[in-house]
C-alpha cells in the first residue's frame, strides 16, 4: 500500500517533468537516428559519398595498359576518379575544386616498368585533412590494379584468360556467430542502438538527482525521516519507477532501430540474441544506472552540482566505454581503460546479444560487474541518506 | 507534561557546542514559543526532539516516551512542519497528502478522514486539486502545516511557519494554528523570529541564546517584565545605576517595578550633567525584552 503510493508519486513526478522525458526518450532516439545514418557508409561496402581523386593527365598518348588500369580504378567503391588537365595547380585542385586526392603517374607505366624502372614513379597528393588510412587505401588500390593489369597482359600473351585466375573471386568470407547462424551483420545501427541505449539508461541520473536534491533542499527528506518509516521502501519506491522507465527505453530504442532507421534509409536492426537474455541484461544495466544516480544525488548538494557531476561523469564513462567511439577503433591502452567503465560492461553485454548471438554465459561477467557496481553505489547512498550528513 | 528536557547537550564536532545543558518543561496542550537569535540552537533542539539529530547527552521525554529507547513512539506522536516547503510542487495538495499519509501507514477510510481533516483545518478545500507550485506563499505554508497534521500528532513542531508571506496570510495561519491547538489540545512548539507572533500566539516562551536557555516563562510575565523606557543621552554616565542598562549613548530603564528606577536615573544624569535628548516608553513588548535579554548585537554578521 505504502509502496504503491511512493511509486505513484514518482511516476507522477516523472511524467509531469517534460524536460526529463525529453532527455530520457527523445535524446537517445535522435542519437540513434543520427549516428546510424551518419555511420551507415563506414560499416557498408558501398559508399554513397566517395573520395574524389583527380587523375592528372600529362597529354601523353594512352596505351592499352593505361586504359585498362583506369577502368579498374573506376570500379572502386571507395574512390571516384576523374581525369583533369594539369593546368590547375595542386592547391587549386585540393582546396578549391573539392578533390581529396590528386594522383600523377606516367601513361606508359608498363613500358617504364619493363625498361626503365627508375623513371617509373607515381605521385600521390592529398589534402591535409584526409586520413593517412585513406591515403594508404588509395595507394594499395593503385598498386594492386597495376599488378593486375600487368599480370593480365602477361597471361594474355600466353593465351591464358586472366578472368579465370582472379584471386579475388576465390576468396570466401563470412561472419561466425557464437551460438548459431542467426547473428547480425555488423552495421551502424547494430552499434548505435546498444550504445545510445546504454547512454540514455545512464542518463536517468539527471531526473533522479533533480527530484532527490529538490527533496533535500525543500526539507521533504527531513520530513520523511521524522516519520516512522524505513528508508528502504523510500529507496525502492524511487528505484521501481525508474526501472520501468529504463525498460520502456529499451523497447523504444529497439523499435527505433527496427522500424524508424530503415524508413530513413538506414539498415534495419537485427536482434541475434534471446529476448529474455536482453531483458536480463537490461535489468542489470538499469540496476547499475539507478543506483549510481542515487549515489550522485546523495553526494550532491544542489541540482547544479548533480547535473555537472552526473552529466560530466556520464559523458566520461560514455567516452571511455566505447559509446561515442567504438572500442575496436581505439588503441590498445584505451581498450584496456575501457574495461573500467560500467557503460563498457553494459555495451559489451548488449553487443553480445544484439550482434554476436551470445548467450547467458557470454553476458554473465558483464552483468555481474554491473550488479556489483550497483550494490556498492546503493549501499553508499543508503549510508549517506541515513546519516543525513549532507 | 508533553515534553520534558533535562541537561540536554549537543555539539557539532568537538569544538562547536550547540546546546549546553538545556532544561525545559512544556505543558500538555500549550502553545510554546521558542525564541532566540540566529545560531541560538533552536533548529538543533527541534531536530533532536523530532529524532532527526541524535543528542550527545541528557534526557528527553516526548508524550511520556523516552527519546532514546522509544523512538518509534516518539515519532508516532509528533508532527513536524519544517521551515522549507517540504512537499512536492508538481503534485497537488491532495496527492501530497495521500503520499505522506501513506508514509504514516494510513490507508482506506482512515486515510481519507485524516486527509479531509488536514484540508479542512488549513482551509485548502478550494485548491486541493491544483498543483502546489501554482500556490501563493500563504497557501504553500498551509499545505506544509496540513501535512504535519496527518498523523494526528499530540505534539506539533512548527519551524518558522510564516517566513516570507504577507501579513494577511500570516494572520490567517496564526488563526489556523490556534484552531489546531484548541480542537485537540495539540501541544504546539513554535519557533519564530517574529516576536509579535509569539506574543499573539503563545502561552509560554523560552529564550535560547548561545545554546542555553536564558529563561522560560509565560508570555504575559515577560511582556510585563519587558516594560521599559529608552533614553537617548548626550553622553554615557560614568556611574552605574541598578535597573538601567547602557548601550553607548542609549539607556534602557526597567519600569517593571514602577518609576523609582527612572527617578533615580534622572537624578544621576542631572548630577553628571548629561542631557536627555529623547525618551520613549510604553507597554513593554516581547521584542524589547528579547533584545534586553540577548543583548542587541548582530549574530550573523
Amino acid at each position: 500500500m505504502m509502496l504503491g503510493y511512493i511509486v505513484k508519486k514518482e511516476f507522477t513526478l516523472i511524467f509531469r517533468d517534460i524536460h526529463a522525458l525529453l532527455v530520457l526518450f527523445v535524446m537517445p532516439t535522435l542519437f540513434i537516428l543520427i549516428m546510424s545514418l551518419a555511420l551507415h557508409d563506414s560499416y557498408s561496402q558501398k559508399m554513397e559519398v566517395k573520395f574524389q581523386v583527380a587523375l592528372l593527365e600529362n597529354g601523353e598518348e594512352q596505351p592499352l595498359a593505361y586504359t585498362m588500369l583506369m577502368q579498374k580504378l573506376r570500379q572502386s567503391g571507395t574512390f571516384h576518379f576523374q581525369s583533369v588537365k594539369s593546368e590547375s595547380s595542386l592547391k587549386e585542385l585540393l582546396y578549391q575544386k573539392g578533390y581529396d586526392f590528386a594522383v600523377a603517374f606516367p601513361a606508359d607505366f608498363k613500358q617504364r616498368l619493363q625498361n626503365d624502372r627508375e623513371s617509373f614513379r607515381a605521385r600521390f597528393f592529398a589534402r591535409s585533412d584526409v586520413s593517412p588510412r585513406q591515403m594508404a587505401l588509395l595507394k594499395g588500390l593503385y598498386s594492386t590494379n597495376v599488378s593486375k593489369v600487368l599480370l593480365e597482359q602477361v597471361l594474355g600473351s600466353l593465351g591464358v584468360s586472366a578472368a579465370e585466375n582472379d584471386i579475388g573471386d576465390r576468396i570466401e568470407s563470412r561472419y561466425v556467430y557464437k551460438q548459431n547462424d542467426k547473428g547480425a551483420k555488423p552495421t551502424s545501427v547494430q552499434q548505435s542502438v546498444p550504445a545510445w541505449l546504454v547512454f540514455s539508461m545512464f542518463f536517468i541520473l539527471i531526473p533522479i538527482s533533480n527530484t532527490f536534491i529538490n527533496e533535500k533542499r525543500l526539507g521533504t527528506i527531513e520530513r520523511i525521516r521524522s516519520i516512522d518509516v524505513s528508508l528502504w521502501p523510500i529507496l525502492f519506491g524511487k528505484f521501481l519507477p525508474y526501472f520501468v522507465i529504463n525498460q520502456i527505453q529499451v523497447v523504444l530504442m529497439i523499435a527505433v532501430g527496427y522500424f524508424l532507421v530503415p524508413l530513413l534509409g538506414g539498415d534495419r536492426l537485427q536482434i541475434a540474441g534471446n529476448p529474455l537474455h536482453i531483458a536480463l541484461m537490461a535489468a542489470a544495466v538499469s540496476f547499475a544506472s539507478i543506483c549510481f544516480a542515487l549515489l550522485i544525488a546523495n553526494i550532491s548538494k544542489t541540482t547544479e552540482e548533480a547535473t555537472s557531476i552526473g552529466g560530466v561523469s556520464n559523458i566520461i564513462l560514455a567516452a571511455l566505454g566505447g559509446i561515442m567511439v567504438p572500442k575496436f577503433v581505439m588503441p590498445e591502452f584505451m581498450q584496456e581503460v575501457t574495461e573500467y567503465s560500467p557503460m563498457a560492461w553494459a555495451l559489451q553485454g548488449f553487443l553480445e546479444l544484439f550482434t554476436r548471438a551470445g548467450g547467458l554465459s557470454d553476458i554473465a561477467a558483464d552483468a555481474g560487474k554491473l550488479l556489483l557496481f550497483g550494490i556498492i553505489s546503493l549501499l553508499l547512498s543508503f549510508y549517506i541518506l541515513q546519516k543525513g550528513s549532507r | 507534561m508533553s515534553i520534558t528536557i533535562h541537561a540536554l547537550s549537543h555539539s557539532y564536532g568537538a569544538d562547536t557546542p550547540v546546546l549546553q545543558g538545556i532544561d525545559l518543561r512544556i505543558k500538555k496542550g500549550s502553545l510554546f514559543g521558542l525564541l532566540g537569535p540566529n545560531g541560538a540552537g533552536k533548529t538543533t533542539l527541534v531536530s533532536i526532539l523530532n529524532t532527526l539529530v541524535k543528542k550527545d547527552s541528557g534526557r528527553v521525554e516526548v508524550c511520556g516516551y523516552d527519546l532514546d529507547s522509544q523512538v518509534q513512539k516518539v515519532k508516532a506522536c509528533s508532527g513536524y512542519v519544517p521551515q522549507g516547503y517540504a512537499f512536492y510542487p508538481q503534485l497537488n495538495a491532495r496527492e501530497n497528502l495521500e503520499f505522506f499519509a501513506a508514509l504514516h501507514g494510513l490507508q482506506g477510510a482512515r486515510m481519507r478522514r485524516r486527509i479531509e481533516y488536514a484540508i479542512e483545518a488549513t482551509a485548502l478545500e478550494q485548491k486541493a486539486l491544483q498543483r502546489a507550485y501554482t500556490y501563493s506563499g500563504g497557501l504553500k505554508r498551509r499545505l506544509n502545516i496540513a501535512i504535519g497534521l496527518l498523523n494526528d500528532p499530540r505534539v506539533l513542531y512548527l519551524d518558522e511557519p510564516t517566513v516570507g508571506i504577507d501579513p494577511q496570510s500570516r494572520h490567517y495561519i496564526l488563526e489556523v494554528i490556534k484552531k489546531i491547538n484548541r480542537r485537540k489540545q495539540t501541544t504546539i512548539v513554535y519557533t519564530s523570529h517574529y516576536m509579535e507572533e509569539i506574543e499573539y500566539l503563545c502561552d509560554e516562551v523560552a529564550i535560547l541564546d548561545g545554546g542555553k536557555v536564558l529563561l522560560q516563562s509565560s508570555v504575559s510575565e515577560l511582556t510585563k517584565a519587558g516594560r521599559a523606557a529608552t533614553l537617548t543621552l548626550s553622553g554615557q554616565p560614568a556611574q552605574a545605576c541598578e535597573g538601567v542598562r547602557y548601550e553607548k549613548r542609549r539607556a534602557y530603564v526597567d519600569l517593571s517595578r514602577g518609576y523609582d528606577t527612572l527617578r533615580r536615573f534622572l537624578n544621576l544624569l542631572e548630577k553628571e550633567r548629561i542631557e536627555v535628548l529623547d525618551m520613549q516608553s510604553g507597554r513593554g513588548d516581547l521584542e524589547q525584552f528579547f533584545l534586553q535579554v540577548t543583548s542587541e548585537r548582530l549574530r550573523d554578521g
